[in-house]
């Protein structure tokens, strides 16, 4: 436990002071900022003519659907190709500088490598998901709506970031060049999102259609999205990102095997 | 201290490694000498618990490297060929994160890192960022890396490749006054492990070919030849030399003779500075040829 700690404690630091996370929080901050406040002034303009105040107790369902749910979504999409650059140095980087040699020859095990890079890259992805979480509650210092849906949809939204974190960190641990590892984890990504969310073709299969859908990582978000926390969508992300987080124990082991 | 038996690494078709066993025994330091490719790096790696071989068997203390690698990877310093440092950390925040790493109690931990920063001489660059530092820094850093906890066995991989000639010299001062470590480092350059070790193993294409302490390495064979300088030398001398059944051959080179010998025992060369002072030839010097384990390793190695 100690030793994932330790570890995860250095790598965080590595991620955070490091020109990559801030190369990617400005361009966030800047795609952000252009499409919210654009979405924003839409909304306040179309309340205000149908009639009320810019934003009353009845619109702070509309708020949601017409602004706050569309930065979500963007953050989503944003995050699904940026977290793989950000995750990219983790293992990836300590083969290229050849400490991979220490990590390999200190007394620790394989997981709490793996457990203690995936917190260090968690944790520096949440610095992003806060970053998006204030475009909303600075609406909320002048409007009033929901906080609860917001809330709900910010746990899924970190929730998928951990699962991209834990996609990423395997493709890290797969090739020494940091370029190589973006590109599979966002091909990773993509896949996961895509490929198992189309299910519709199964329709005539019903069961099929439920395993697929299960399986796919955006049913269980839009499950976060409209409010719903259920246990066997915060269980699905665990266990997805448990699976990840072993892979890449196993990858980490094998190559003692090379 | 440490065992190593039938130990053999397969890279897919290259055998780098070939049925190596040899042993280390406490306080030793043995140099581990072959060309580029020799298998060296591999089988540190192995022993170091970075690498599995494909069969053999290692242990450490008396412990596994497989079947235990917690309890080996405690008694190891391991200075890889590249030293593993994070460029972007400074030195001492770098050595407290291996000295966590390596599980050492949090009261000892500015102790442990002091010392080997003392050990290593590197209280000049303590605060500064390893990015910042030359090849023989980095290198120390790396040792020093080694050194936290105070492991009894220390694995050198080459630790003076690539520096320059002063700082060649202190590194191997540095590794000469290290105490209570065994050591395994290995080299392609002789002098080195002369000058470091106690023992020397030579290895070529992942097998063992010569294997001696250093003193027997020198003198192993090499004394057979002596040189002689005399007053006078001439063809009857040459004869009666010839003459002798422990000569077998006998040649004038520059101003000195060189006299090969049957052997290399001191009763012989006793017989020969006899035989010539009886002789009246002269005798003004007699030495045995200190044929350098650099002869040896060029003529093995080749
Ligand atoms: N990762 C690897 N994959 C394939 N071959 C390797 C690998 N590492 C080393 N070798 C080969 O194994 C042999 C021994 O290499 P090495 O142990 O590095 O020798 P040394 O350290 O004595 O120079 C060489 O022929 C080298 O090319
Ligand atoms: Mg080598």
């Amino acid at each position: 436990m100690n030793n994932i700690l330790v570890i995860a404690k250095k790598d965080f630091k590595s991620l955070v002071f490091s020109s990559p996370l801030w190369v990617i929080s400005t361009l966030c901050s800047a795609v952000w900022s252009y499409l919210y406040l654009r979405e924003l002034s839409t909304f306040v303009q179309r309340s205000s003519f149908v009639g009320g105040g810019p934003a009353g107790g009845a619109d702070s369902l509309n708020i949601y659907y017409e602004v706050f749910a569309k930065h979500i979504s963007l953050s989503n999409v944003i995050f699904l190709f940026l977290i793989p650059a950000l995750t990219m140095k983790l293992l990836s980087e300590e083969r290229k500088q050849k400490t991979y040699n220490l990590l390999l020859t200190v007394p620790i095990s394989s997981l709490s490598i793996a457990v203690g890079k995936f917190l260090a890259g968690f944790g520096a992805s949440l610095v992003l998901v806060f970053i998006s979480l204030l475009y909303p509650l600075g609406t909320g210092l002048v409007a009033d709506f929901s906080y609860s849906i917001l809330f709900s949809a910010y746990l899924g939204l970190a929730f998928i970031v951990g699962a991209y974190v834990s996609v990423g960190l395997l493709s890290s641990s797969l090739t020494k060049s940091p370029l190589l590892s973006v590109m599979m984890g966002v091909i990773l990504n993509l896949s996961i999102l895509i490929v198992l969310g189309q299910a519709d073709f199964l329709s005539e299969y019903p069961t099929f259609q439920s395993m697929i859908e299960y399986l796919s990582i955006g049913s269980h978000f839009v499950e976060f999205m409209q409010g719903l926390l259920q246990s066997k969508s915060i269980i699905y992300f665990i266990s997805f990102i448990s699976f990840f987080v072993f892979l890449t124990n196993r990858i980490i082991e094998s190559s003692r095997w090379r | 201290m440490l065992k190593v038996k039938n130990l053999n690494k397969k890279y897919g078709s290259v055998h780098a490694v070939k049925n190596l066993s040899f042993k280390l025994e406490k306080g030793e330091r043995l140099g581990f000498l072959g060309p580029n490719g020799a298998g060296k790096t591999t089988t540190m790696q192995i022993i170091a618990g970075a690498l599995a071989p494909s069969s053999g068997t290692v242990s450490v203390a008396g412990h596994d490297v497989f079947e235990s690698p917690k309890k080996v990877k405690k008694q190891i310093g391991y200075l890889p060929e590249i030293p593993p440092v994070y460029e972007d950390m400074k030195v001492c925040d770098y050595l407290k994160y291996v000295s966590q790493l390596k599980g050492i109690l949090k009261v000892n931990l500015s102790k442990e890192i002091d010392e080997a920063i003392a050990k290593t001489n590197l209280e000049s660059v303590a605060n500064r960022y390893i990015q910042h530092l030359s090849k023989g820094f980095r290198q120390r850093v790396g040792l020093a890396q080694a050194l936290l906890g105070n492991p009894p066995l220390l694995i050198l991989d080459e630790p003076t490749v690539g520096l320059d000639p002063q700082q060649i010299i202190e590194i191997r001062e540095l590794i000469k006054n290290l105490e209570g470590h065994s050591v395994l480092l290995s080299s392609h350059i002789l002098s080195e492990v002369q000058n470091i070790c106690t023992k020397a193993i030579i290895i070529k294409n992942g097998q063992i070919i010569l294997e001696d302490n250093i003193q027997d390495l020198i003198h192993n064979e090499s004394s057979s030849i002596v040189h002689l300088k005399l007053n006078s030398f001439t063809k009857e001398i040459e004869n009666n030399l010839l003459n002798l059944n422990y000569v077998k051959h006998c040649a004038q080179k520059n101003n000195k003779i060189e006299i090969h010998l049957t052997n290399s025992s001191d009763e012989l060369l006793i017989e020969l500075s006899k035989f010539l002072i009886n002789s009246g030839v002269g005798l003004i010097e007699q030495s045995p040829q200190d044929l350098k384990l650099e002869n040896i390793f060029i003529e093995l190695t080749k």
